[in-house]
């Protein structure tokens, strides 16, 4: 589904990227862990192309992102994206939040967008919410709608950006229930976060990124029980040892 | 012969005033129109991606913003006809440097406002597969708008004030028609506070006006 041969990426002088390959399978759920600043939102970022690589290729869906032929927008509308602070279309209904992408990207009519979005809403639990707007919903509702509008366009692929990061604690479990569920349902996913426990439990595999390298990845119940690089067990011991 | 203020030359001077009031309102009104588009237009030209359109908007902007209106007026209607052959009617001409000049001052309104929005917002309707223009207009220029409106309100209100120098173009707006009749009747004491107090039931009508969708604006959503 998502192929990254060694991607590069540089701010200026600043090289945060250097030389990642990452493969994605078709409903594989891959969880990226990595200390902050380590670069892990950039990679994730360069896969829908919101970040421009430097350099190394991306495939998504047997599409080059790099290359002139590629139509950026289809790529984006197949590679749906989940932020940190939800990003929220703040004048928008929740339920026009989630029709926007079919309509305009997908053409679909508006009709038949409003009944596809209520059932996404509902498959979210939100459906009593389609008519309230951004501002009105805790946290946990607005990243479970911004969930639900990256559903909207029927994606092949979801990329998570720390979604759990921004919430109060007895808010985070929501969200990590939703995404859940989309993994037990097949979607493919690529995840960062800090959610140690949602790593374990859903993820296929995990990656451990540190100062722009992938320095070590696995199935969890090895990368978590048996981590070889020093600075993974360093950086798991710290993660643990404060929570 | 001793000064003597004529509480009733104000008053009769009011309604010979009224001329005047709607030309100065239809040209505030046009000027303020033509200039929000040509506002909009400069103020995302100098947003834009490419240094050389960003480089035109700015010298508009730059020389609008730093000459004087007068100065533009005069400019407009007596040395551009000589440079081109053709002469507009004042009030055509009227219209055009409100237009003008506000959307200098416009267009660093839009820019404002349009740079205010969260760079999430871009990145969310790009995300999900808009394209820069479908972004811009559904999702940025919406919450942007809705920014605009108090600095809006404020520069109408300055450009209404500003149309009282189109009287040295000979347009016969409200400040020209109180110059005119003190012509015939020397009591510019009274005409000219007749002229002020229009001035300011306009203003005071607009700022209260702007303050009421303000308000209607935080409250109801959209
Ligand atoms: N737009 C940008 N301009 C300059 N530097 C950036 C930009 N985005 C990220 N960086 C830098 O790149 C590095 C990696 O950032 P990021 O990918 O956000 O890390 P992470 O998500 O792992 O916390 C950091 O040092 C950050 O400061
Ligand atoms: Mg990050």
């Amino acid at each position: 589904m998502i192929q990254i041969e060694n991607l590069h990426k540089s701010f200026g002088s600043l090289e945060v990227i250097k030389g990642v390959d990452l493969h994605v399978k078709t409903g594989e759920v891959v969880c990226i862990i990595g200390p902050s600043g380590s670069g892990k939102s950039t990679v994730l970022r360069c896969i829908n192309r919101l970040e421009k690589p430097t350099s190394g290729r991306i495939i998504v869906d047997g599409h080059d992102i790099m290359a002139k032929a590629t139509n950026i927008n289809t790529v984006r509308a197949e590679a749906g994206m989940v932020f940190q602070q939800f990003n929220l279309f703040p004048h928008m209904t929740v339920l026009e939040n989630v029709t926007l992408g079919p309509i305009k990207v997908r053409s679909m009519a508006k009709k038949e967008s409003q009944t596809f979005g209520l059932s996404l809403l509902d498959k979210v639990g939100l459906i009593e919410k389609a008519d309230a707007f951004p501002e009105q919903l805790s946290g946990g509702q607005k990243q479970r709608v911004a969930i639900a509008r990256s559903l909207a366009l029927q994606p092949k692929v979801i990329l998570f950006d720390e979604p759990t990061s921004a919430l109060d604690p007895e808010l985070v479990g929501e969200v990590l229930e939703v995404m859940k569920q989309l993994a037990h349902e097949g979607m493919t996913m690529v995840v960062v976060t800090h959610e140690m426990g949602f790593a374990r439990e859903v993820a296929d595999r995990v990656i451990f990124i540190d100062q722009g390298k992938i320095q070590e990845q696995g199935p969890p119940d090895q990368f978590f029980t048996n981590p070889k690089n020093e600075r993974l067990k360093e950086f798991l011991g710290m993660v643990i040892s404060h929570i | 012969m001793a000064f003597q203020f004529e509480p009733t030359v104000v008053i009769e001077t009011i309604p010979m005033l009224m001329r005047g009031l709607k030309l100065t309102l239809q040209i505030t009104v046009g000027g303020i129109f033509f200039g929000f588009l040509l506002g909009s237009g400069a103020g995302l030209l100098k947003i834009s991606r490419n240094f050389f359109i960003r480089k035109i908007a700015g010298i508009y902007i730059e020389s609008i913003r730093g000459t004087p209106m007068l100065v533009q007026a005069m400019f407009l209607y007596y040395g551009v006809p000589m440079a081109v052959g053709i002469r507009i009617p004042p009030i055509t001409a009227g219209i055009i440097i409100i237009a003008v000049n506000s959307g200098a001052y416009i267009a660093e309104i839009v820019r404002g406002a349009v740079q205010s929005i969260n760079p999430g917002q871009m990145e969310a309707g790009r995300s999900i597969g808009l394209t820069h223009t479908q972004t811009m207009l559904h999702i940025i220029w919406p919450q942007a708008l809705k920014r605009m409106i108090p600095p809006l309100g404020n520069q109408f209100i300055i450009s209404l004030k500003d149309t009282s120098l189109l009287m040295v173009i000979g347009v016969g707006e409200l400040m020209r028609t109180g110059q005119e009749i003190t012509a015939v009747n020397f009591r510019a004491f009274e005409v000219y506070m007749a002229v002020a107090l229009v001035y300011l039931v306009l203003t005071i009508s607009i700022s209260r006006a702007m303050l009421y969708v303000e308000k209607r604006l935080s409250t109801n959503k959209g």
